[in-house]
């Protein structure tokens, strides 16, 4: 097939790697003496296997050996800007003593990959991670038990060089051979052990990213880069509001139009497939115009989304109580509220699908986070077996959660189906993308709270009021429904999935809602509106960030009413010492000496402020603390941040610097949504759809940022790719409490908010 | 039939008039290089080189470009003889999902090019109208510095 033999095999193909200080780094480990895996003596209880592997239990299905000694491995995990498939190598040529530069990795092909579900909510490394490691060790220990059986002597005098089996005589057999004279066709060995971190060498090293050199001089890395033979360009004609629906159309004067190769209409969706992209484009607008639309009723009723978010019907759920403390035996008991827009992923790159029906099949080239679950909800839209179809996922621009990704998935699909055999590339345009990808929700956060004489919390009390945070394509045999936006709109159209709210401990709506100080009494109750009129789903961290900073903010306000300065409290409050320790890392970084923040003070044209943040993703994943220092010009409300540290625990880093990268590109992307993000909308649909009506942070608004990462080798590594978010916001906005004395309480903390503010 | 000059070769394409010059790159030439970004000027991922400076290929249509020459990406540098800016990027990992990375380099070369030795300052000043949606601007800050020869 073209396609899979000519320019698109990227997608799949080795990722090249030949660094050749980690090659000798890998030698100098191996001259060293690694140690060699024992299986578990019988009658030892054998540990359970990651749950990734329960899910893929074949041992070839996560690594396989040729007869030439060439190694590949497989992961369901994608790359999406966040260093994934780097670790992942590293992951592997640790466990399997191969270089890194001879490991082909395979990664989210439903005809190749395990099934790992959605690559999301930080878990690679976690979960993706921990399963590749232990089969890759599995594996290891198979082949060198197999040397060892041929040699007649011990496997523990055996050591391996980069994919040769070494003989106590200086005997060598590589591992192709080593594999011919065992089965990796079996299930995954529970008691495989992998390396101890102090043997490990490439895991927890700052291996150089393997996708980076090919982005820095323009090779096909991308979908948009994928160009196979007779491709077609395809694109959508738009309705003028999400609830609108074709009454009639003409398309006899688009079929006209330059380069236009064939129009399609089912039920309300209209799309155009084009010679050239930019024909295509046109004419997809000028098809959009020329319809006829009802645009069904208004979003909100006309109202606003806060008045809507209090008082549309809801779930109410309590998801955490604890008892102890009470609130009315306190010296001090405080109220607030909280809200936050909703906010876009804003991605630079629009989202992208290739998409071919050639022989009944269906292939789709895509920068899903879930090639598995997107195939599943294709199939509901197209009618059509999920065998017929295959998704591979090749790489768009960063998502930040569940963007346009999987509906232009399906945009595509339904375009090459009417153009059987040519190949049609979809990109969505930039307005397309911010009008019709799912935004992260609109939220509303009401804290209560008691403090005690000596400044412990006695009662806390957090409320949230939130649309769905997971709307994504569920798994192949999942909920009814089909999440892919254009089958919504088709003659027959199907129906959403009915959105649920995640439960704790990952939560959704209640992400980081249950608190990391130690209140004796804990109350946690969710608001949650199925029904969105606005289409919501996950934004990196999910309710998490709104929740988190919600809670610092008020955590500082207690803080000042009780003459506290914000760490003490902090300090008197928390029991996690890892909580503490980040904090005290990062407050050591800063310089800061805090003291308690006066309420109301005097106002100069600038004030200057510091403050902190602090969280733990999840409640169970990597620790970080951030302290910011803000200016406030309070003549005109404009605030910037000057500078931020921040101190990360995330248990065993594979990567330092891919840790880093993600921590501080969280912090940047953080203080974007606090000061500027809001989605503005009208009666039909998203208003916000370019950068002048939705400004995000640019290089003179980023603070310098310096960083921290306490290594714990000896602990699981924790997702990090979402740690920093909630404890950036929460130290600019704690930030702007420390210099102005005032509270903003809506995110985004524009110049209008923050001038009202200290004009109150 | 339009005859181009785009990295140091003639290259002839016919296209309709009027045609933006990001697409007959990407699609006409099969150059990966620029990208597709806002298609409005706005966020850089199409920049490119016309004769040296700093230009946004989705602004500019195909008859503009007659007779001045053009430089992507791929005519900036190779894996064997990168450019200083791409060569700091590697060695700063000044990226993250790398969709921006053509315009943060190609504006940066134009950048150092005009102004060998700028300030920290002027770095963020020249690159400001590039956006990074992943949040490395204090990667790319280092990485502009570095290729300019400078520490911060």
């Amino acid at each position: 097939m073209t396609l899979m033999d000519n320019r698109i095999h990227f997608a799949s193909a080795p990722v090249s790697l030949s660094r050749r200080r980690f090659v000798q780094g890998l030698a100098a480990a191996a001259a060293t003496g690694l140690t060699i895996q024992f299986r578990l003596a019988e009658g030892q209880p054998v540990p359970d296997l990651p749950a990734m592997i329960k899910r893929n239990p074949n041992l070839n299905a996560w690594v396989r050996i040729a007869p030439d000694g060439a190694v590949t491995v497989f992961t369901g995990r994608v790359e999406i800007g966040q260093g994934c498939l780097t670790a992942m190598l590293q992951i592997a040529a640790e466990e399997l003593d191969v270089a890194p530069g001879r490991i082909t990795l395979v990664s989210g092909d439903t005809a190749q990959t395990p099934d790992e579900g959605v690559t999301s909510g930080s878990f690679s490394m976690k979960l993706g991670g921990t399963a590749l490691g232990h089969a890759c060790a599995d594996a290891r220990g198979t082949l060198v038990r197999a040397a060892a059986e041929a040699w007649k002597v011990d496997a523990s005098t055996l050591k391996v060089e980069d994919g040769s089996i070494i003989g106590p005589s200086g005997a060598r057999m590589h591992y192709g051979e080593a594999a011919s004279r065992v089965s990796l066709t079996r299930p995954v060995d529970p008691a495989a052990r992998r390396k101890p971190a102090s043997s490990q060498r490439i895991i927890g090293s700052s291996y150089p990213r393997v996708d980076i050199p090919a982005k820095v001089f323009g090779q096909p890395v991308f979908i948009h880069d994928l160009r196979p033979e007779g491709m077609l360009f395809g694109a959508i004609a738009r309705p003028p509001a999400y609830a609108a629906r074709v009454v009639s159309v003409d398309l006899a004067p688009i079929k006209a139009m330059p380069g236009v190769v064939e129009v399609v209409r089912d039920g309300s969706f209209l799309g155009v497939i084009a010679r050239r992209e930019e024909q295509a484009r046109a004419a997809a607008e000028k098809l959009a115009a020329a319809a006829r639309w009802d645009v069904g009723p208004a979003l909100f009723a006309g109202k606003g989304v806060f008045e809507h978010l209090l008082n549309a019907p809801a779930e109410v759920k309590v998801i955490h109580e604890t008892r102890g403390g009470a609130l009315d035996v306190v010296s001090i008991r405080h109220k607030a509220e909280y809200r936050r827009a909703f906010q876009a992923h804003a991605s630079i790159g629009a989202s992208c699908a290739l998409a071919q029906c050639a022989d009944g099949k269906l292939t789709v080239w895509s920068h899903t986070q879930g090639p598995f679950s997107l195939r599943a909800h294709l199939a509901k839209a197209l009618r059509t077996p999920e065998v017929s179809i295959r998704v591979i996922h090749a790489q768009g621009a960063g998502c930040y959660g569940h963007n346009g990704a999987d509906d232009v998935a399906l945009d595509a699909a339904l375009l090459a189906r009417a153009v059987a055999g040519r190949p049609v590339r979809v990109q969505w345009s930039h307005e397309e993308e911010m009008a019709w990808e799912p935004w992260g929700s609109a939220m509303i956060v009401r804290l209560e709270a008691g403090v005690a004489g000596d400044g412990r919390l006695t009662a806390w009390n957090h409320d949230v009021w939130s649309f769905p945070h997971s709307t994504r394509p569920g798994p192949s045999g999942g909920m009814e429904g089909c999440n892919l936006r254009s089958a919504w709109y088709l003659a027959e159209p199907l129906k959403a999935s009915k959105p649920r709210d995640g439960a704790l401990p990952n939560g959704a709506a209640g992400r980081n809602a249950v608190p990391i100080y130690a209140a004796a009494s804990q109350r946690v109750t969710t608001h949650f509106l199925a029904e969105m009129p606005i289409r919501t789903s996950a934004l990196r961290t999910l309710g998490g960030f709104f929740n988190a900073v919600s809670a610092e903010m008020f955590l500082d306000e207690l803080a000042a009413m009780s003459g506290h300065d914000p760490v003490s409290f902090r300090l008197k409050n928390v029991r996690d010492e890892r909580l503490v320790a980040v904090l005290s890392k990062a407050v050591e970084m800063s310089g800061w000496t805090p003291t308690p923040v006066s309420a109301g003070r005097k106002l100069a044209r600038e004030m200057l402020g510091m403050g902190v943040g602090l969280s733990r993703y999840k409640n169970q994943d990597s620790y970080v603390a951030v302290v910011a220092e803000v200016s406030v010009d309070t003549a005109s409300g404009a605030v910037r941040v000057l500078r931020m540290w921040s101190a990360t625990d995330t248990g065993r880093s594979i990567n330092p610097d891919g840790v880093i990268n993600q921590i501080e590109g969280g912090m940047v992307q953080a203080a974007s949504w606090t000061l500027l993000e809001s989605g503005r909308f009208d009666v039909g649909i998203m208003k916000a759809v370019d950068y002048a009506d939705y400004p995000i942070i640019d290089f003179t608004g980023s603070p310098k940022i310096q960083s921290a990462l306490i290594d714990r080798p000896e602990m699981p590594p924790l997702g990090a790719g979402e740690g920093s978010q909630a404890p950036a916001g929460a130290a600019i906005a704690n930030a702007i409490f420390a210099a102005t004395g005032r509270r903003i309480t809506e995110i985004p903390f524009t110049r209008e908010r923050v001038l009202a503010a200290l004009q109150a | 039939m339009t005859e181009l000059f785009v990295n140091g070769r003639k290259v002839r394409v016919e296209v309709p008039p009027g045609t933006r010059l990001i697409y007959v790159l990407r699609n006409d030439l099969a150059l990966n290089g620029p990208k597709l970004g806002c298609a409005r000027g706005q966020c850089g991922a199409c920049t490119i080189h016309l004769d040296g400076i700093a230009a946004r290929s989705c602004q500019i249509s195909i008859e503009a470009v007659q007779g001045r020459s053009i430089t992507t990406l791929e005519g900036l540098g190779t894996p064997d003889r990168p450019h200083p800016v791409q060569a700091a990027f590697i060695a700063e990992q000044a990226l993250q999902c790398g969709y921006c990375t053509n315009g943060m380099i190609m504006q940066a070369a134009a950048l150092i090019a005009a102004k060998p030795s700028p300030s920290e300052a002027e770095v963020s000043a020249m690159m400001n109208a590039n956006l990074c949606r992943c949040g490395c601007q204090p990667r790319v800050v280092r990485a502009v510095m570095k290729a300019a020869g400078r520490t911060l």
